[in-house]
């Protein structure tokens, strides 16, 4: 094992392996921009390491600086953690070349993976579903016809060489063929120089459903199961559970054989995802693949809470060499578990993120409640790196089980000095459909004038302003004041309302 | 422990808050108690209603946590609620959120339309457009590419 790992990350993540590495008696290394000399992975790490300045190309995304910080520190590996480098294929061929392990898939994995294109045709070709569709060589109007029928409605016919969706049109039958390709040719045209049509199977509300796998260097590949990633928001997940509602046993061992053969099929070794689209639900339901995530995820805590598994720990026993220490037959999941990822953004505002100081932040405590979180009360998030305060993750034996506890943890969650989606959370949390399981990849985006509608109605404001002038009384109460003394009555000129 | 009804603004809504004695409030028509409940946190009775809230003090607003909502205050201190807002201009010439300047467009002198880009920042990874409000001069730029700014004060000025 190891005896000193350097964490090529920030935020949450590296303080989450940092308490695995601590937990497994190795040493941990943080590595910091200037924005982070104080930040909390800083402050829980063994040692600390500044990389640069505050913009992450100049920091969290040099690897000439993060090598450097290995040497310089004496570790023997290094967690890339999610984001920043833990795909880039650079970085793991510079830890070989610095004789460091990189605690992630070989760089031939990365390389496989990297590209969505040909990562499909690499699955494909190894029996794993993709979304049917073709280039048709022949792009006649007749050809195109032969082409969407074979592929079958409703299908897609977009631009072969662009993407972002331009030119892109949905046909629900035959009839409407003739003028999408018409509008989509010339769309293509103007836009990429190139008007060749590619068709493609429409997967009608799909829900976004992923499988966890491991593998070890002995060759052994396992899945931990499924997470149902459907709720989205410009594709940002925002709530991730495992098990879904939509997975029937049989369909599970489908979509973890075909996750298996996909990482197989690339060279994989310690964690991954491999993402499918899920069209329908239970044992008669189609998954295609959509690509693989070559690192651990954002969302692996709902897959530790009903599997026992620590991902983390098998990440760096894998990468340590030793084998996994289950064969697929003895892995299990039980209960449900959910995860809300918690923004520092406001929902009143077209989510825009928000940067401030965190002048009252108290996680929730239970049975059952976990927070994942690189921040403590009096930190604050800043305008360098993305919005996430913490992760929410709550277990119960049944869905709504876990469902009615992240509830009640949300609700004692108070996280005051920035705007968060906490309030919106809840709402998605209490809505009927999210509550029959009735979820896909636009539902958040169909419901989002509903459920912004629900965040603050019916707000208890009496309350609230009677707190405020409880609050501003108890300043000049006996004993620490917990903030900066006032008294509303004595002291305040005009104030500028808060909006 | 006197004095006139507190004024206190949430959102859309002006709230009179009396003091009638160490923890019982009268705001509006309705009696609630507040009882102390730990660091920054109350207890707060409305009737039947009991929830836990916590507060904080954040330069002129007070933050409120109540039961899983977010709430933003101000108090004025007398019964004639002023509320001190910037121009038009100002509002739109600031920062939305703390942001990086990635660009100035414009300089001192020249003249913009209405919808002109100025300015423009980044935060989180977001663009953060700052547009002309109106046609006019520019009178002066009060920011430089690579500043940090907040949200508050006007980037530039328009004549």
């Amino acid at each position: 094992m190891f005896s000193r790992v350097l964490i090529a990350n920030r935020g949450e993540i590296a303080v989450r392996v940092i308490r695995a590495c601590r937990e497994r008696g190795i040493e941990s290394v943080a590595v910091y921009s200037d924005a982070d000399a104080q930040a909390m992975h800083v402050r829980q790490a063994d040692r600390a390491v500044r990389i640069g300045p505050a913009p992450a190309r100049e920091s969290y995304l040099s690897i000439g600086a993060i090598i450097d910080a290995a040497r310089a520190s004496g570790a023997d590996a290094i967690h890339p953690g999610y984001g920043f480098l833990s795909e880039q294929p650079a970085l793991a061929d510079a830890c070989a070349g610095a004789g460091l392990v990189f605690i992630g898939p070989p760089s031939e994995a990365l390389e496989r993976m990297g590209s969505k294109v040909a990562a499909r045709q690499l699955v494909s070709s190894h029996g794993v579903p993709v979304v049917p569709g073709e280039t048709p060589v022949d792009q006649s109007d007749g050809a195109i016809r032969a082409a969407a029928s074979r592929v079958g409605y409703p299908v897609l016919v977009k631009a072969s060489a662009g993407g972002g969706g331009i030119g892109m049109r949905e046909v629900r039958t035959e009839d409407g063929l003739a003028a999408a390709v018409q509008g989509a040719r010339r769309d293509a045209e103007s836009a990429f120089g190139d008007g060749t049509l590619y068709i493609e199977r429409l997967v009608d509300r799909p829900r976004h459903v992923e499988i966890q796998v491991l593998g070890d260097v002995q060759g052994n590949i396992v899945h931990l199961f499924e997470r149902e990633c459907s709720l989205q928001r410009r594709h940002q997940k925002l709530i991730e559970e495992s098990p879904s509602v939509a997975v029937s046993p049989a369909l599970r061992a489908r979509m973890g054989a075909a996750a298996v053969a996909a990482a197989r099929a690339a060279g994989y070794r310690n964690a991954g995802t491999v993402e499918f689209l899920l069209e329908g639900a239970g044992d008669g339901a189609t998954f295609y693949f959509l690509e693989m995530n070559a690192r651990l995820q954002v969302e692996h805590p709902v897959t530790e809470c009903v599997t026992g598994v620590d991902l983390v720990h098998a990440q760096l026993d894998v990468a340590a060499g030793e084998p996994l220490r289950w064969r697929q037959d003895e892995l299990t999941q039980r209960g449900h578990a959910i995860e809300c990822r918690v923004y520092a953004e406001d929902p009143s505002r077209q989510f825009l993120p928000q940067a401030g100081p965190l002048l009252l932040y108290r996680e929730p405590r239970g049975p059952g409640i976990r927070v994942d979180a690189g921040v403590e009360e009096g930190d604050a998030i800043t305008v360098h790196y993305d919005p996430l305060v913490a992760k929410l993750i709550t277990r119960g034996e049944r869905r709504l089980d876990a469902v009615a506890r992240a509830r009640m943890a949300l609700r004692h969650f108070p996280i005051l000095g920035i705007r968060t989606n906490t309030g919106y959370l809840a709402a998605v949390l209490e809505h009927a459909g999210f509550r029959d399981g009735a979820i896909d990849t636009g539902w958040l985006e169909r419901e989002g004038t509903e459920l912004l509608a629900a965040v603050n109605a019916d707000a208890p404001a009496e309350a609230a302003a009677a707190a405020v002038a409880a609050a501003g009384q108890r300043q000049h109460a006996p004993g620490p004041a917990t903030a900066p003394a006032f008294d509303p009555w004595d002291t305040l000129g005009p104030w500028r309302t808060g909006a | 422990m006197s004095g006139a009804p507190l004024i206190v603004t949430i959102g859309e809504r002006t709230f009179t808050v009396t003091r009638e004695s160490d923890q019982a409030f009268q705001v509006d028509d309705a009696g609630i108690t507040v009882e102390p409940a730990g660091s920054s946190a109350w207890r707060i009775r409305n009737g039947d209603e009991s929830v836990l809230a916590h507060v904080v003090l954040d330069g002129d607003a007070v933050w409120i946590h109540l039961d899983g909502r977010t709430f933003i205050a101000g108090i004025v201190s007398d019964a004639s609620v002023r509320v001190r807002r910037g121009s038009a201009d100002e509002h739109a010439l600031a920062a939305p959120m703390p942001a990086a300047v990635r660009a100035v467009l414009v300089e001192a002198g020249q003249h913009v339309e209405a919808g002109d880009l100025l300015i423009m920042l980044e935060a989180m990874k977001m663009e953060l457009p700052v547009r002309a409000p109106r046609a006019g001069t520019v009178r002066a730029i009060h920011c430089r590419p690579g500043d940090l700014v907040q949200p508050g004060p006007a980037l530039a000025e328009l004549s």
